[in-house]
């Protein structure tokens, strides 16, 4: 194989696929990226047996072949090489060696053979459609927050995506809980996403999707089957595994009778739950939240080093009402809503409470209260 | 059923002599329950002096002497018959007060080996003696005898050889044979033990009189370092008393075997007794060390069932959950009122390591070194009566000012009324400021010096003191997050989708019962249908956890202990790496004042004179240590 790329185009594409490849492997194939000389391009790629993302650049091709080096190594060299530079990448004879030049810089690593490396990727998927890749992140953004990290409940170690109709309209949907909040976010289902299987998206994927949309304006081709989803944004493909589980009915813990409406400014409220939370030392400290007579009071005690309340004008028009809260719940909460005003339908200190922006149903997030 | 001997087929009566063979299973298992069946009805007979001879680990022979009531002719040879004793009424299975009451031991024996019992009562003018072979009996015929019993156990287990196949080898019986006695012996320290044979070295308890006699006599079997090493209990509550001496968590063993529980004087090995001490001990001490322990429970006979099994090892309480609220309790109030006292242990194991580094100059006298390991051998208490016929209390220890009320004295009864030392007027070092002479009579003395960044030097009347900074002061960050959280409760995260833990029937009916323990704790459950329960809130301060797992093992405590610590123990490692990442590390240096304050906040807090993981926070060297170390004294 020998081939000539410009640096900067190798390093946007390492700078995708190298962040797949973990950092200590038992397996040494795993470690290295699969270059491919074909045609125009150079195809990158790297797995980690759950996730596989591929890349191509285009290149001039010399000698066509495919090969795997150090992923991490090449990254890092390429990172180094100065700005505007070409790559040359040429395989020597022996078979276990590459050779890479640029400019003065010359760097020999070691190979492992192509056919060695793992493909994850075959299957046959049986839904395909196009997203906005502004659309898609807003669903992986808002909800990413709540996925569980408790490894028992695996099943809560991904986002559900899957579709669902309401008031007529097929909605595209994305849920994630760790069982004590639960976020959910959503727009109108894409052409060709008509039934489709409900799919959990696993953390890492999740992780990846969010720093694969660059271009928020683009179509993002989403292909599912049940147990893999594949993203293609433009040259850049990644697929996944899915989580093989089934997701709970959260539809159920969703609470549909809370009628206590508590209307914040969702910025002064976050400030004032941020400032009353200092005093708490412990992890997850409640914040006691007292409503009524159109005031919300916030108050913290921490017998070791103190209280703080703090008050705000709200818009509340039911009885009065105590309600604990974790600090670092709320403040995550309150981080997710995109408009300036929140609403909080309360029930009761022992029922979960919904929180939502204000006239808008894209996006709600059900928080557990706390007893102290 | 062809094939079976016809005379099987019918059920018939068993003779008297199998009868006792298939008793003798249960209640004679090894030469050990032997020595434990004969001393038993030693002490019930009121002796003074106990003499147990054994040869070949007791399979060959067991001789027990006493001087006791003895038996008339009469009795004698009623003795030897099954369910014949003189110790239960027809009435009294309820209120048992003597260590024997089932009348199978005499006959279980004499059915197994060669027995033979010479006995001489009172009233009889001579003694009298017979002898069981195998269930066959003698004739009582007279014999030569000061009053009280003596019996001869030869050949044990001839008559069952499959019995003598499954005994463990001559040394383990022969241990195990002394540890009856020890168990026996540790609750009465008013009678004279004593052990010997051709399979072992003579050991005595000798006879102790007097206030402190339990003490001296625990002191005799387990060795001075736990009468140094140990508190006293005394508590009652609901007429159950609990008394003994419970060692302190610093002084602590691999093995559970130096913990002895009796039950009205009846040495026992229970489990629920065994449970409490593990949970009176569970904030002290790593989970993998076990505490030395002596303790007797004093209580109604009406309150306690011994005849759950024929070696009545195990006992059934009346109120199981007030004896081990009470065992619980009552050791935790005694260790938290000895502050910051740590085992001496650690300071004599300084000593230890002092040694191998000090190479004295080939002129320097030989004595001296030998007379190193025995720094403490003027206090040291033999277990064989030949060392020390009179045990003297030790000199360092004031028992009588120990006491729940006192926390800051304790153990240091010593430092404040020792006389006047040559420290007060020697090495003052100049530049220590006049206002820490004040503090050289405390129990930690006053602060000289931070050695490697973590060590506090510090000086006492009597000697000095090595403090680990962060550890002491790692436990006191503990023992203040949880005085907090007892004070404020814990709070309790309510799940948005409830936790469903499948168990058994048997499982989730004992977690349902402790619901309201848990819920305390911060744990709420729920029945979820017959076998399943559903986890509604958790304590905050576990974060995300595996909830089904510790649901799980709080279940297994349960249906195993009948008690479970799992929640607060959990509770109490997130404080304690929350008090290791919020203590003073070591690297840290300090200045005087801030190390004399250390010093005064461990004198005044529970539990300081040990780490979360039951290591010594500070230890010890006695100035006459010292001295020791130079040859001086």
């Amino acid at each position: 194989m020998k081939v000539t790329v410009e640096r900067a185009h190798l390093l946007k594409a390492l700078n995708h696929v190298h962040r797949i490849v973990e950092r200590r492997n038992t397996i040494p194939i795993l470690s290295n990226v699969l270059l491919r000389a074909e045609g125009d391009d150079l195809r990158l790629k790297a797995t980690d047996l759950d996730i596989d993302v591929a890349e191509r650049v285009p290149a001039v091709i010399s000698e066509p072949g495919a090969t795997t080096v150090p992923a991490h190594m090449l990254y890092d060299i390429v990172r180094k090489l100065p700005d505007g530079s070409q790559v040359e990448l040429a395989t020597r004879p022996d078979g276990a060696t590459i050779d890479l030049r640029s400019g003065r810089s010359k760097f020999s690593l070691q190979m492992l053979p192509e056919s060695d490396f793992p493909d994850i990727t075959a299957g046959v998927f049986t839904h395909k459609f196009d997203i906005l890749a502004s659309d898609l992140k807003r669903l992986v953004d808002r909800t990413q927050f709540a996925i569980s990290t408790e490894e028992t409940r695996y099943y809560l170690n991904g986002i559900y995506f899957h579709t669902v109709e309401v008031g007529g309209d097929l909605r595209f949907r994305a849920v994630a809980t760790d069982g004590h909040r639960l976020a959910q976010a959503e727009f109108i289902a894409p052409h060709g996403a008509e039934g489709m299987p409900g799919v959990i998206v696993p953390r890492k994927t999740v992780g990846e999707i969010q720093k694969l949309v660059e271009d928020p304006e683009a179509q993002v081709t989403v292909e599912l089957s049940d147990s893999k989803i594949r993203l293609s944004f433009g040259e850049v493909v990644l697929t996944s595994k899915l989580i093989d589980g089934t997701f709970p009915d959260y539809g159920r813990v969703i609470p549909q009778g809370n009628d206590k409406d508590l209307i914040v400014d969702r910025s002064e409220f976050a400030a004032a739950v941020d400032r009353v939370s200092t005093i708490s030392s412990e992890r997850g400290r409640a914040v006691k939240l007292t409503v009524g007579d159109g005031r919300l009071t916030l108050s913290v005690t921490n017998p070791d080093s103190g209280s703080a309340t703090e008050e705000l004008g709200v818009e509340y028009e039911s009885e009065p009402l105590d309600i604990g809260f974790n600090s670092r719940y709320l403040l995550e909460i309150a981080g997710q809503l995109e408009t300036d005003t929140a609403i909080f339908r309360l029930a009761d200190p022992g029922s979960p409470t919904l929180i939502q922006d204000r006239g808008r149903d894209n996006a709600l997030y059900v928080l557990m209260p706390m007893r102290v | 059923m062809q094939n079976h001997p016809s005379n099987l087929t019918h059920v018939r009566q068993l003779s008297d002599d199998m009868i006792n063979r298939i008793a003798a299973g249960e209640v004679i298992e090894r030469p050990a329950s032997v020595v434990k069946e004969l001393v038993e009805n030693a002490i019930d007979a009121g002796a003074t002096r106990i003499d147990v001879t054994t040869a070949g680990g007791g399979t060959t022979l067991i001789r027990v002497v006493d001087d006791g009531f003895g038996m008339t002719r009469p009795d004698l040879a009623l003795a030897i018959e099954r369910h014949c004793t003189s110790k239960l009424t027809d009435e009294a299975l309820l209120a048992i007060e003597t260590l024997g009451f089932r009348g199978e031991a005499l006959p279980s024996i004499g059915s197994v080996a060669r027995l033979s019992i010479a006995t001489r009562h009172a009233s009889e003018p001579h003694g009298w003696e017979l002898s069981v072979e195998g269930g066959i009996k003698s004739a009582p015929r007279p014999a030569a005898l000061t009053l009280g019993t003596r019996i001869e156990v030869r050949d044990l287990f001839f008559a069952t050889p499959a019995r003598l196949k499954f005994l463990r080898g001559e040394r383990a019986e022969t241990t195990a044979i002394a540890d009856v006695i020890k168990r026996l012996a540790m609750a009465r320290p008013d009678i004279r033990f004593q052990i010997s044979g051709s399979d072992r070295g003579t050991t005595t308890y000798t006879s102790i009189a007097g206030p402190d006699a339990h003490l001296v006599r625990i002191a005799q079997i387990l060795g001075e370092d736990f009468a140094e090493n140990a508190v006293p209990l005394d508590f009652e509550r609901d007429g159950i008393r609990l008394t003994g001496f419970a060692g302190l968590p610093t002084f602590h063993r691999a093995a559970a075997t130096h913990q002895f529980f009796s039950v009205n004087g009846r040495p026992v090995r229970d489990k629920l007794l065994l449970g409490a001490l593990r949970g009176a001990y569970m904030d002290v001490m790593a989970s993998d060390r076990h505490s030395v322990v002596v303790i007797d429970i004093a209580l109604p006979p009406e309150e306690v069932d011994v005849n759950v099994h024929p070696t009545k090892a195990d006992v059934r309480f009346r109120e199981p959950q007030t004896v081990r609220g009470l065992i619980v309790s009552g050791i935790r109030a005694a260790l938290s009122a000895t502050g910051h006292r740590a085992s001496t242990t650690g300071g004599r194991a300084t000593l230890a390591a002092l040694r191998p580094g000090w190479q004295p100059a080939p002129a320097y006298p030989a004595p001296a070194q030998a007379s190193l390991p025995r720094v403490h051998s003027g206090q040291t208490m033999g277990i064989g009566g030949s060392r020390a016929p009179e045990i003297p209390r030790p000199a360092s220890w004031d028992w009588q000012a120990m006491g729940p009320a006192a926390p800051a004295a304790n153990g240091f009864a010593e430092g404040e009324t020792g006389q006047d030392s040559p420290v007060h007027h020697a090495n003052e070092p100049p530049s220590a400021p006049t206002l820490d002479a004040s503090f050289l009579s405390h129990p930690l003395g006053t602060a000289r010096a931070q050695l490697h960044e973590n060590y506090i030097v510090s000086q006492t009347e009597d000697g000095m003191i090595l403090v680990d900074a962060h550890a002491a002061h790692e436990r006191l960050t503990y023992e203040r997050l949880k005085r907090q959280r007892a004070e404020t409760g814990v709070a309790r995260q309510m799940l948005l989708i409830p936790e469903i833990v499948e168990l058994t029937a048997d499982e989730a009916g004992a977690l349902l019962a402790a619901a309201d323990d848990l819920a305390s704790a911060g744990l709420v459950i729920e029945s979820f249908g017959g076998q399943a329960i559903a986890v509604r809130e958790v304590p905050v301060l576990l974060g995300k956890f595996d909830i089904a797992r510790l649901v799980r093992d709080i279940a297994d405590d349960l249906t195993d202990q009948g008690i479970s610590n799992r929640v607060e123990t959990r509770i109490n490692r997130v404080l304690s790496t929350v008090a290791c990442h919020g203590s003073v590390r070591t690297g840290r240096r300090l200045t005087l004042p801030e190390m004399d304050a250390l010093l005064r906040e461990m004198e005044v807090t529970p539990n300081s004179g040990q780490c979360n993981h039951g290591r010594p926070t500070w230890v010890e060297l006695k100035l006459a240590d010292i001295e020791r170390l130079f040859g001086r004294s």
